[in-house]
């Protein structure tokens, strides 16, 4: 009886919450009643991309004004927004869009919380990471793109395989339209100055380690570290899945122990700084590699236009003669595997016009916005010679030739495939690293923690 | 007689030792900041700390003004810290009366209500107000923020608590005179309360002025964001501008001084003495 | 005589109804605005820990589910055990400090109004600022001062502090202390001034020790002041959250189990997985701690009014 009594006025009170929130956007009446009437599979979604064809050649071609909306962050720091924007509003006149800046260190929990409910106008989103895209699918707050894909023949192999790392129950939500891949920075003054060689783009772990510690120097006061690990699990952890044999997400985690070994030893060996230090410190990677004591670091390519324009800006001058290679690789792997991260366009179910919306998503993720995102220095996701060499013409970028060759991948890993269960797999991962990297625990002891922590997760 | 004098002075003087190494605790932080603020993000966080920078960046002090548009949300944030330290301060003042000096139904229940909601995080039951209020139109709007803060349960328990310190014959002897509870309210109360009111509006002032979840949520629209957001604005995805941060964050740190020293002066004993016996 | 009788009933119900108006009237324009914009939400989400919502799909009503569930997940209940350890040191230490503080700065001194402000300072300071001059101090380094002084004074192990398991709450409860206590000052020095100067007069006059004016006058004049301090102390402490993030999650964000605390948790739960119904039945719980706490509370103001 109680229980009986609660749930309705549960229902009740949700039902009141929609209904108001319907009276603002009249186009998402359906989509709300929808979801009042507990239906799981939103039946209008799943019409509208039927009739997309027809509507979006229509929204093209007519005059009629359009005003997107788009949630993203760091408007005044990001480079390519306007382009993108100006580049898309000279073939559509008719077209305009406005930034709806979100902030970028709670970007997933502010966006997550406009699109709660029905009452959202939000056109476009930029989905930040894979949780934060999972956790948005769960929702049912993004569109399914399958259908507009295939209509308007959009070629997916161009991103690399990336979308199928991304592809849930078989639908893709999203488009990469941005791609960073790791590399390993280093600086050339370092190297000269201890008569070593450069890192190459064909390196092994071991060859790495051996290099790192030829370069190090212990003296206190003076130290030159020979490797940088920033204190993301990432740095460390992810390096085991490169070889392709295992994944982040399957609950067994024995081959991450050769490279916590490593790390561990060049932590004790001065190699590298210490994690708990750091971690307390909250040094940033960035300041840490403009000290000009670090030799190699490895790090995402956003680095890249970091490293330009700080240095242009005249603030990092100990670091101003550096370089890049590919990661380092497993014995027996092909150079050139590596992790990526990307940053995707996607529409949400609540969209106003939700075919503009697609048509712009297409443009910003394919090959006119590729070229823009490439002409700021930038990594798009779709890439290819043309565009690696416009990334490695930008001023400032490091004028060997080995540099320019370490964009090249053969291979590319996200950090964090889509998962239904990603987010809370990540927390497992992350108190585990964080144990063992302050040798609170041991490399055994924190692995087989994570088995046993992501299989239960896995078992839910 | 002498050793009663000596006495005294071994104590003033083992209190201001105590208050200078205190003094000295408490400003740390404060020297931190404004070092950091003439630094190159760079530097800000490398150990050893360098408390005098070699070459002391100035420019952070400009660039802060033309990197963000700090202005405007200085104003914004001025102008809805005045309106919910106004709003507040009546309202709270106002209900607190009827808690501590008024017998009335529900009384006990209604306040304990009010003080148990001060114990439910704000993340529990952000996503709810926050599609109440846009169901509302009020997404995006000043207003929401002016609603979220002005009528706090927490005013009203602090006032409460002062109120109840004041003598209840005060009031008695009022209310024979014939005074009505809003005239005991306005011309005993109130003026009685000064430390009060002043404690009350230092915090809600602070709390105001340094709120940023609130205004992130709500506010999408960059001419309506406020200070702290914009702070968070100089930490961008892949770099943080700290120096910069210090910079505003030690200009944002004057009007908050300014209403602390401001109101201190109410901060003095034996007011109720005087009206006791006056 | 029972006519008589009724009448004057009738009378005081009139009159009490009247004195109820007036009452309300008092309280009405803050308690719509309250009742409206935060007592509404917070009855609705705490509901929701009884159903499953992730804040778009429709609402699933699940029992106890959420209630199993989180007290089933080691995390939460490493966050339950850390916020009551956590509360149970850092309200008296704070409180007693606060005090400790308000009457110090209450004396008749030079410079009374400085010493005030830069008491308060910790409290509206940038956290990053107060953090980072803390870790400076509390170093996990060997080099740190106060490792420094371990080492050489005392002839201990150098401590990890924040970053490790077995020292990284007692790093938080200090830098909380450190932090807030000039708030809680201010209180009590606003407390101070309603106290009657007559009282202390006819308490010398007795031939009163200062510390039996402290015991016999101060302190229960005080009590309203330290009823309130003492339950925002334990409200605030059991949704402390962002001192945790900041010092324990130091450069990479990541709280382990040594460390969270609820709202943490609750953050968790809500924003980065969307279990809102977990994270409400989390909040309920921190919810009837608190609650219970606060009765206790007011059964002893109650006592005192009594006396």
């Amino acid at each position: 009886m109680k229980k009986r009594i609660l749930s309705s006025l549960l229902a009740m009170t949700m039902a009141a919450l929609s209904i108001t929130a319907c009276g603002g956007a009249a186009e998402t009446a359906p989509a709300s009643t929808d979801s009042a009437a507990q239906t799981q599979e939103a039946a209008p979604a799943a019409e509208a991309p039927a009739e997309a064809p027809a509507e979006s050649a229509d929204a093209a071609s007519s005059e009629e004004p359009v005003n997107l909306k788009w949630a993203l962050w760091d408007v005044s720091s990001t480079v390519y927004y306007q382009p993108l924007i100006d580049a898309y509003t000279a073939e559509h006149p008719n077209v305009t869009v406005e930034m709806v800046d979100l902030g970028s260190t709670d970007y997933s929990t502010v966006l997550g919380t406009q699109l709660s409910g029905a009452g959202s106008d939000f056109d476009v989103v930029t989905v930040k990471d894979v949780p934060g895209y999972v956790s948005l699918v769960n929702k049912g707050v993004l569109e399914p793109l399958n259908d507009r894909i295939a209509a308007d023949g959009v070629d997916l192999s161009a991103y690399n395989g990336v979308t199928d790392q991304v592809t849930i129950d078989g639908n893709l939500y999203e488009l990469p339209f941005r791609s960073d891949i790791w590399v390993l920075y280093y600086n050339k003054d370092i190297f000269d100055a201890a008569g070593v060689d450069y890192p190459t783009n064909d390196m092994t772990w071991d060859e790495y380690d051996k290099l790192a510690r030829s370069v190090t120097d212990t003296t206190a006061g003076s130290e030159i570290y020979g490797a940088h690990y920033h204190t993301w699990r990432s740095t460390i952890q992810l390096d085991g899945i490169l070889d392709g044999k295992n994944t982040i997400v399957d609950g067994a985690y024995e081959f991450t122990k050769p490279y916590y070994e490593m790390v561990l030893n060049q932590q004790k060996d001065g190699v590298c700084m210490d994690y708990a230090t750091l971690k307390t410190q909250g040094l940033h990677y960035s300041a840490a590699f403009a000290q000009g004591n670090v030799a190699t670091m490895n790090m995402g390519s956003w680095f890249i236009a970091t490293l330009i324009q700080k240095i242009k800006d005249g603030e990092y001058t100990d670091c101003t003669n550096w370089g890049m290679v590919k990661y380092p690789h497993a014995e027996g792997v092909e150079a050139g595997s590596t992790l990526s991260t990307i940053t995707a366009l996607a529409v949400p179910t609540s969209a106003p016009n939700k075919d503009a919306a697609w048509d712009f998503v297409k443009f910003v993720s394919g090959e006119q916005g590729a070229e823009v995102m490439a002409s700021t220095g930038n990594i798009p996701a779709m890439t290819n010679d043309k565009i690696v060499d416009l990334i490695a013409s930008m001023d400032g970028f490091p004028t060997d030739e080995a540099s320019k060759e370490a964009l090249v991948t053969s291979h590319t890993y996200l950090e964090m495939p889509a998962n239904d269960k990603s987010s809370e797999i990540e927390t497992v991962l992350n108190e585990q690293h964080d144990l063992i990297m302050n040798e609170e625990v041991s490399v055994d002891d924190g692995i087989a923690a994570m088995n046993e922590g992501v299989s239960a997760i896995l078992a839910q | 007689m002498k050793s009663k004098k000596t006495n005294r002075i071994i104590g003033q003087v083992i209190i201001y030792v105590l208050l200078i190494c205190l003094a000295i605790l408490m400003l740390v932080p404060f020297l931190w900041m404004i070092s950091a603020s003439l630094k190159f993000n760079k530097d800000v966080f490398v150990i050893p700390f360098e408390w005098i920078p070699k070459e002391p960046r100035w420019q952070n002090y400009i660039d802060i003004w033309t990197k963000i548009p700090l202005a405007k949300f200085t104003l914004n944030t001025a102008k809805l810290t005045i309106i919910v330290t106004l709003l507040q301060l009546f309202t709270s003042s106002f209900a607190a009366y009827a808690f501590a000096k008024l017998d009335f139904k529900g009384r006990n229940v209604l306040f304990l209500a009010y003080v148990a909601t001060i114990a439910v995080p704000w993340q529990v039951y952000m996503v709810p107000q926050f599609m109440f209020m846009r169901s509302l139109g009020l997404a995006d709007t000043h207003l929401a923020i002016i609603i979220l803060q002005a009528f706090s349960a927490f005013g009203v328990f602090l006032m409460r608590q002062f109120y109840e310190g004041i003598p209840d014959s005060l009031c008695e002897a009022a209310r024979i005179d014939g005074m009505t509870e809003y005239g005991i309210y306005s011309k005993i109360m109130l003026p009685l309360s000064k430390p009060a009111l002043s404690t009350l509006i230092i915090f809600t002032f602070v709390n105001t002025w340094n709120d940023f979840l609130g205004p992130l949520i709500y506010l999408t629209t960059e001419s309506k964001k406020t200070l702290q957001i914009g702070l968070k604005m100089f930490i961008s995805q892949y770099s943080a501008e700290y120096g910069l941060i210090m910079a505003a964050s030690v200009l944002s740190l004057i009007p908050v001084f300014i209403v602390f020293i401001s109101l201190q002066k109410y901060f003095v004993a034996g007011i109720t003495t005087g009206a006791v016996k006056g | 005589m029972a006519a008589e009788l009724t009448a004057m009933e009738k009378n005081m119900r009139r009159r009490q109804r009247n004195r109820n108006l007036v009452a309300y009237s008092f309280i009405a324009p803050n308690f719509l605005g309250f009742a409206i914009f935060t007592l509404g939400p917070i009855i609705l989400a705490l509901l929701m820990s009884f159903a499953e919502w992730d804040g778009s799909n429709a609402m699933k009503f699940v029992g106890l589910n959420n209630f199993i569930n989180i007290f089933k997940d080691e995390r939460f209940v490493s966050a339950l055990k850390n916020t009551i350890i956590y509360s149970v040191f850092t309200v008296p230490v704070t409180l007693v400090m606060a005090l400790g503080l308000a009457i110090l700065l209450n004396q008749n001194i030079k410079g009374k109004s400085f010493f005030r402000t830069v008491t308060f300072f910790p409290y509206v300071a940038s956290l990053v600022a107060v953090a980072a001059v803390w870790n400076m101090l509390f170093t996990p380094a060997k080099g740190g001062i106060v490792n420094q002084i371990l080492m050489n004074v005392f002839h201990t192990e150098p401590l990890k502090w924040a970053a490790s398991s077995s020292t990284v709450m007692l790093t938080i409860i200090m830098f909380s202390v450190w932090k807030n206590m000039g708030y809680y000052m201010v209180i009590y020095l606003a407390g101070l001034q309603g106290i009657s100067e007559d009282l202390y007069e006819a308490a010398s006059l007795d031939g009163a020790n200062a510390w039996q004016k402290f015991i016999n006058i101060t302190v229960p004049q005080l009590k309203p002041t330290t009823f309130f301090v003492t339950i925002m102390l334990t409200i605030n402490c059991f949704k402390v959250y962002d001192i945790v993030y900041m010092l324990a999650g130091g450069s990479n964000g990541v709280v382990n189990k040594s460390a969270i605390v609820l709202v943490y948790y609750i953050y968790e739960e809500a924003f980065r997985n969307w279990k809102l119904g977990q994270a409400s039945a989390s909040a309920l719980v921190l919810f009837a701690i608190v609650l219970v706490v606060t009765l206790i509370q007011f059964r002893g103001e109650k006592n005192y009014a009594n006396d």
